[in-house]
């Protein structure tokens, strides 16, 4: 029988991440549902010189770029949608502090597709022709680049194709509206590629904003994208995805989002900005005092709400799934 | 009521423009922002049956609320149909030659319809590649939208700025270098069908593939194109001025618009 896997934050961070590793995240878009908490603890816990690897940017490898902790980094795309342009990474690359290989956000769920099959390459019809595919950031000197998007001749057509490099990141932390004990996962709202990512990466933590009962799970396998055989471990986090959304569960924090963005414009900025908002917690009710009551209970009036509505009444109580994450962390 | 010049924005116009090159029944696809509200206005305006869908695999809605902050906000998600994602949108649907029409943005475009959203860099890039002087949003769905959609809409403010005879960094493929040029990559899509601008409507020619004007708004000028174009524009035997919104098109967009993003000047 599979165990419980539910650990705390701290832990989870400690256990599956190291400096220099090749660290996923942001398999959801840049103002739904990603990890961004988790990115917090990254630098609570002075991780550095990380090699991101995001499908899109995220108010995460945003706040990782802006901080300096995350010195290389593949994307599709580097905005934050309507909120702009992404001003910690933004920083980061105009200054060199960061080196950023540019793909498209087709490419990076096939070279994450590519790095779960265990393929050699996967075949490219996008990217070619362009300078995604002339010009390489990881080898500036090649031009046009040759070991980024390399060419290879279709066997059947005899045509000239493109072969995007697979992925196979060190660790994936992948936001889910809700996962059991055991790390069985549904998300509302699209997957954008977490469904790719969970099976690319070498591990997996879940960081959930709700635990299900497994009774949940079982009323809805159809739904579970993630099951737990793919799964390390599983964070329980409230609000993980914050300032950005999780459909059902809460909307974007317009206010913060903008806040954060131009904090993370300066140096100076992102130093008050981690003070204020990384370092300034100890655990998750510290953490949903600084949002402030008031401001949760405003997000949570999402008109996505209805979403959740089958599965409300699996949710367990914060207490229950303390004492199990007590029991699973002494094992 | 006939609307006046000043009863609606540049931008509004600009949409409208857009969102007429849509035809009822396509499967088109919209990015993030002002190419949402121009693809939405189509739908409630003149193409009932158009199936919209953005690049994050939300399937079957339309914004509720305002202009969806991204193109997987809740504002699209709470009338979807369908939730899947990234690799079915963009690979499934757009990348194998399905989609009928996409509509994407640009910093720069050139006049081959080429376009740069990666970076501003002083001068040419040069043989090694360097961090660009300013650094944009980076390419996103709209260089799988410009390879594989049947044909796509470019939607850019009218600046000489952004109009350059080549863009420093092709982000996402027009026509290349002009002609047949496409041909040697065997894109599954046909390339840009026409860039819509704050001032007028550039389509190519059959041909070179090079855009020339097509269509000025009642408010601009073909001499105020010419001004604002960082090339030698051509203006097409054709080129005409652009019908001004109906009152029926203007409200159609205002519901779409309802938070007013385009009203802001």
């Amino acid at each position: 029988m599979p165990q419980p896997k539910l650990l705390s934050l701290a832990e989870a961070v400690r256990r599956y991440s190291w400096d220099g590793m090749q660290y996923a995240s942001g398999a959801a878009l840049p103002i739904g549902s990603d990890a961004v908490v988790f990115g917090r603890e990254l630098l609570r816990q002075k991780r550095k010189n990380l090699h991101a690897i995001f499908h899109c940017n995220s108010q995460q490898l945003n706040l990782l770029a802006g901080a300096g902790a995350a010195t290389k980094a593949e994307c599709g795309f580097t905005g934050l949608e309507v909120f702009g342009f992404a001003n910690g990474l933004r920083r980061a690359v105009e200054t060199g502090e960061l080196v950023l290989e540019d793909y498209s956000n087709l490419a990076m769920p096939l070279r994450l597709l590519g790095g779960a099959l265990n393929w050699p390459f996967v075949p490219a019809t996008v990217n070619i022709g362009s300078d995604l595919q002339d010009r390489s950031a990881f080898a500036p000197d090649e031009f046009p680049a040759k070991s980024k998007i390399a060419t290879v001749t279709d066997p059947f057509s005899g045509r000239q194709i493109g072969a995007f490099r697979p992925l196979k990141p060190d660790l994936a932390a992948i936001h889910v509206t809700l996962a059991d004990p055991l790390g069985n996962s549904i998300m509302l709202g699209t997957e954008w590629s977490r469904f790719e990512l969970s099976r690319a990466a070498k591990r997996v933590v879940i960081v959930a904003d709700a635990i299900v009962d497994e009774a949940c799970i079982r009323q809805f396998p159809n739904l579970v994208r993630i099951p737990e055989i793919v799964v390390e471990a599983v964070v329980y986090w409230p609000f993980a995805a914050w300032p950005q959304s999780s459909p059902g569960m809460y909307d974007v924090d317009e206010e913060h989002m903008r806040a954060m963005n131009a904090a993370l414009a300066t140096s100076e900025g992102t130093r008050d900005y981690v003070r204020t908002f990384v370092e300034s917690y100890r655990d998750i009710d510290g953490y949903l005092d600084m949002i402030g009551g008031d401001r949760l209970a405003l997000l949570r009036k999402t008109r996505t709400a209805f979403l959740l509505d089958p599965y409300r009444k699996w949710i367990m109580p914060a207490a229950e799934i303390a004492s199990m994450q007590a029991d699973a962390e002494t094992k | 009521m006939i609307p006046t010049i000043s009863a609606y924005t540049r931008q509004e116009m600009m949409a409208i423009a857009t969102g007429r090159e849509i035809r009822d029944g396509e499967l088109a696809i919209f990015g993030v922002g002002l190419s949402m509200l121009a693809g939405f206005f189509a739908q409630a305006h003149h193409a009932p049956n158009l199936r919209a869908m953005t690049e994050g695999g939300v399937y079957g809605s339309t914004p509720v609320g305002g202009l969806p902050w991204g193109i997987e906000c809740n504002r699209i998600s709470t009338n979807a149909t369908s939730f899947t994602s990234g690799l079915d949108a963009l690979g499934c649907l757009v990348g194998s030659g399905r989609c009928d029409v996409g509509i994407i943005g640009a910093a720069q475009v050139d006049k081959y319809g080429n376009v740069n959203t990666t970076g501003i860099w002083d001068g040419e890039i040069g043989e090694a590649f360097r961090a660009p002087k300013t650094r944009l949003t980076g390419a996103g769905g709209a260089n799988d939208i410009a390879c594989g959609a049947k044909r796509f809409l470019i939607m850019v403010a009218h600046e000489k700025k952004r109009f350059v005879e080549q863009v420093t960094y092709i982000s996402s493929p027009g026509y290349l270098e002009g002609g047949n040029a496409r041909a040697r990559y065997g894109f599954a899509g046909g390339g840009p069908s026409a860039i819509v601008t704050t001032l007028g409507v550039l389509r190519p020619d059959a041909e070179s593939k090079e855009f020339e004007l097509d269509g000025w708004f009642a408010f601009s000028s073909i001499e105020e194109i010419l001004a604002n174009t960082g090339w030698p524009l051509k203006v097409s035997a054709h080129a005409r001025v652009v019908p001004e919104p109906t009152a029926a098109e203007l409200a159609h967009l205002r519901k779409v618009d309802e938070t007013g993003a385009l009203r802001r000047q």
